[in-house]
């Protein structure tokens, strides 16, 4: 095991035919803590979390994984090494029943996975009296409700058995009851051993999960540190609610 | 289909046509290699179409090479058929490896007319190699033996379904089946795609050409217009969404009763019969888009207002 | 010269070829229909023209708009009945079914008209003009000037016309355009019924150029995938462009290479500009 971070991004730099979604971006995360990227939309959250995952490829920067480069991995070895995300928009199987939609993760997640699917729909099981969906399983994906459906995507990444979990916008669009229950998910989640970087807007959620806080802006990190620091910082409030006018 | 009555009832079929040669005419034993290989290449492409989701409309070009590997290999250089077959499958596999690398990496109608322009650019192309017979075609050696043959189709037949059972239930298979349905989660669940893809289109070719190879031995004569035949690409695809894609046996049923029911027209209005299946066709991609199966399935459980239904789902 | 000949060839017989992918375009483009029976209508359209000169004596030219007319009606009636009931099943689908009416319409074909090769000849047909040390044909040079015109008038109707602003409304987003008072089953019938009439013209024309037989469909369809892939689906003009390039490279191969390896350039060529230039073929159609 090594001592340095267990994530480590540098530089990281990706662009659109002129624009710059992300611009310079460099943090890292810790094993065990939960880090929260926020920012007003369009700011780059999510390609930066589709660079992280493979699905896009970085103009430029560094991306590390445990002290190793994974920068030229396509998407399925990053998730075979540990790094699982969710999608913002959601990517059910859609014909697929919900056990077997997550045990695809479990059959193929880290260091391949398990070796059959008798294994794997157990494992799915588990997962999904962990993540709340317990009666669903044999359900159709697609039939699914909107909170179910988070849950879902949050099941199947968690199939992967990943070290670092990437959830985009896991909490959009979810009332009050079912942010409360999400985010008593996701520390159990924290507490089971799995590292995560969440993209959030919910401020509340952050607030309660985070240990540390990055601002994306316009693609670049405009503020790093813990909840308090972060919020009370002025480039911060200015981002989201525009220039002070005296 | 784990259910025994189902198994029992496939064994039992499968051994009543396997008596066919012994008891049937010849013209029965005829048709029946002729559906056999549909069948077979009806349930490759179920592999590639079906449970992966790339419906390839060029399927034909695995049927071509396998048939003219066989043929070559026989006739120009003498080798007996149980040598000619695997090098005329071997040529269908390596087509798919080298050609199905680049082309998957396109999809929904762009993959289907790129492999349809494929094949007819590899049948082009083989058009004009002396040692393919060039235009004229190849002559293999003569073997009267129906029955042989039969038995051949079947065990080809049996083999494939056995493959696609076992696809079913296996890893690979739904690995196969997250790709159809998600490729980009699927990416994201861990799943090699590429390797995935590519190894399930050599799959499809090799039972596609080995079904050629059979073909063409029993055929005696091969050219590039009936071994690469464009139409077959649409008829397999047409058997097996018939019966059910991405199931075991749904697309053999579809060979089996399309085969049948273009004989019965062939007999009975014989022009028209073509006519006849191309409406058999539109009539069943409005009625039951699904296939076969799923239309008995949703009859038995909604009733015939099942077929007004799925019309309703898709019409604009 | 021979090369200077070929090249006018090609790019005489690619304006052909550019007209009749452009109903394939258009119906792609909005419809996201691609018609494998369009090679079918292709056909059709030509022997409309054939019979309307070969009974009625009506000059080919002439009975053009005719034949286009009688295509748009026939193609609208067919996407209201028939195709309007799939639109919004599987990419798969769309392909089998407008197969099981390819196969349907070669073979009433074959019952109506026998498969006996047409050829629409004028009296004007052998008509040629020398340029430069180069013979021109004159029907070709018109069937040329045709396609540039229908591509014209196409280009008017989508930019000018209320017509082709809900047209292409549609293809961008039928929901929206549905919101704007768009009538979906009609704007759909229409757009097929036009990529009728298109392809009826062009059929026109090739049988004055080449023959007609009920079995000219499929290659013809195979060949307007192409030249619509590679124009892109949103200028009528490009389509035309692409149609020049397909017809100047199967000339240029023909010369070279034989004339069996025209249809290996032009899926060849459709392959490595697929796989080149993945952008908008990895959009799932």
């Amino acid at each position: 095991m090594s001592a340095g971070p267990l994530f480590d991004a540098r530089n990281l730099t990706k662009r659109f035919q002129g624009l710059t979604s992300v611009d310079r971006v460099s943090f890292s995360v810790s094993a065990g803590e939960i880090l929260a990227l926020i920012g007003p939309n369009g700011a780059g959250k999510t390609t930066l979390v589709n660079l992280i995952s493979g699905m896009l490829a970085a103009d430029d920067g560094e991306l590390r994984f445990e002290d190793r480069r994974i920068d030229h991995l396509p998407p399925f070895r990053r998730a075979r090494l540990g790094i699982g995300r969710s999608f913002q928009v959601m990517k059910p199987f859609p014909s697929l029943t919900v056990l077997d939609n997550v045990a695809v993760g479990a059959l193929f997640g880290r260091r391949g996975g398990a070796r059959s699917r008798t294994a794997a729909r157990e494992q799915a099981h588990e997962l999904l009296t962990f993540t709340g969906l317990g009666l669903h399983a044999d359900r159709r994906a697609d039939a699914l409700g909107g909170p179910d459906r988070k849950r879902l995507e949050l099941a199947k990444a968690l199939a992967l058995r990943p070290k670092l979990l990437l959830l985009d916008e896991v909490m959009a669009g979810l009332n009050a009851v079912e942010i409360d229950e999400v985010v008593a998910v996701i520390k159990r989640i924290r507490d089971s051993g799995v590292t995560l970087l969440i993209v959030e807007h919910v401020m509340k959620a952050v607030r309660i999960l985070a240990d540390r806080v990055i601002v994306l802006h316009h693609g670049e990190v405009i503020a790093q540190g813990d909840c308090a620091t972060v919020f009370e910082d002025p480039r911060v409030i200015e981002a989201y609610l525009g220039k002070r006018r005296n | 289909m784990r259910r025994p009555w189902v198994i029992a009832f496939v064994a039992v079929t499968t051994v009543a046509i396997a008596l066919v040669p012994v008891f049937g005419s010849a013209v029965l034993i005829q048709y029946g290699i002729n559906a056999l290989i549909f069948a077979t290449l009806a349930q490759s492409w179920n592999i590639i179409g079906g449970y992966t989701g790339y419906a390839s409309f060029g399927n034909s070009v695995f049927f071509g090479l396998g048939a003219y590997g066989t043929a070559i290999a026989m006739t120009q250089f003498g080798l007996p058929f149980w040598a000619g077959l695997p090098l005329g499958a071997l040529l269908g596999v390596l087509c798919a490896l080298l050609l199905g690398l680049p082309v998957l990496r396109l999809r929904g109608h762009y993959f289907a007319i790129a492999t349809l322009g494929l094949s007819l650019a590899v049948a082009a192309i083989l058009s004009n190699l002396e040692i393919a017979g060039a235009n004229i075609g190849l002559i293999l050696p003569l073997t009267r033996a129906d029955g042989m043959f039969f038995e051949l189709a079947l065990a080809l037949l049996v083999a494939c379904v056995l493959c696609v059972w076992w696809i079913s239930r296996s890893r690979f298979g739904m690995g196969l089946i997250a790709i159809r349905e998600d490729e980009d989660a699927a990416a994201a669940m861990g799943i090699n795609t590429t390797l995935y893809k590519t190894a399930a289109l050599m799959l499809a070719a090799l039972f596609t050409s080995i079904a050629g190879g059979i073909y063409a031995y029993w055929i005696t004569f091969i050219d590039p217009a009936s071994a690469f035949d464009p139409t077959l690409n649409v008829r397999m695809v047409i058997m097996a969404m018939f019966g059910g894609p991405g199931t075991v046996l749904g697309p053999v049923a579809g060979a089996l009763v399309l085969s049948a029911v273009y004989e019965v027209l062939a007999n009975w209005i014989s022009t028209a019969a073509a006519l006849l299946f191309g409406l058999v066709i539109v009539l069943s991609v409005i009625f039951m888009p699904r296939g076969l199966f799923a239309l008995i399935g949703g009859i038995r459980r909604h009733g015939p207002g099942y077929l007004l239904q799925n019309v309703r789902q898709h019409r604009l | 010269m021979l090369l200077a000949q070929i090249i006018v060839n090609g790019l005489l017989l690619g304006g052909l070829y550019g007209l009749m992918a452009l109903g394939m375009a258009l119906v792609w483009g909005v419809l996201n229909i691609v018609n494998l029976a369009h090679g079918a209508f292709i056909m059709l359209g030509g022997y409309a023209v054939y019979f309307l000169f070969s009974e009625l004596g009506i000059d080919p030219f002439l009975a053009l708009p005719l034949a286009m007319a009688a295509m748009f009606v026939f193609g609208y009636l067919l996407q209201l009945l028939v195709l309007n009931q799939i639109v919004r099943s599987a990419m798969l689908n769309t392909l089998l079914i407008t197969f099981g009416l390819d196969v349907v319409l070669t073979y009433l074909a074959q019952l109506l008209f026998t498969a006996d090769f047409r050829t629409i000849a004028p009296s004007y047909a052998g008509a040629n003009f020398t340029f430069l040390g180069v013979t021109v044909p004159g029907i070709r040079l018109a069937a040329f000037a045709v396609a540039w015109l229908l591509a014209g008038i196409m280009w008017l109707v989508l930019s000018r016309l209320p017509l082709g602003r809900a047209i292409r409304a549609t293809a961008q987003n039928l929901t929206a355009a549905r919101l704007y008072g768009v009538n979906p089953r009609q704007l759909y019938a229409v757009t097929f019924g036009i990529g009728a009439a298109l392809a009826g013209a062009s059929g026109g024309l090739y049988g004055m150029i080449g023959h007609l037989s009920p079995y000219i469909g499929v290659p013809l369809t195979a060949q307007s995938f192409v030249i619509a892939v590679i124009g892109g689906l949103d200028n009528p003009f490009s389509v035309i462009l692409a149609g020049l390039v397909i017809g100047m490279a199967e000339s240029l191969a023909a010369l070279y290479l034989g004339p069996t390896y025209a249809n290996v350039i032009s899926f060849g060529l459709l392959v490595v500009i697929l796989v080149l230039r993945p952008a908008r073929a990895l959009r799932s159609a």
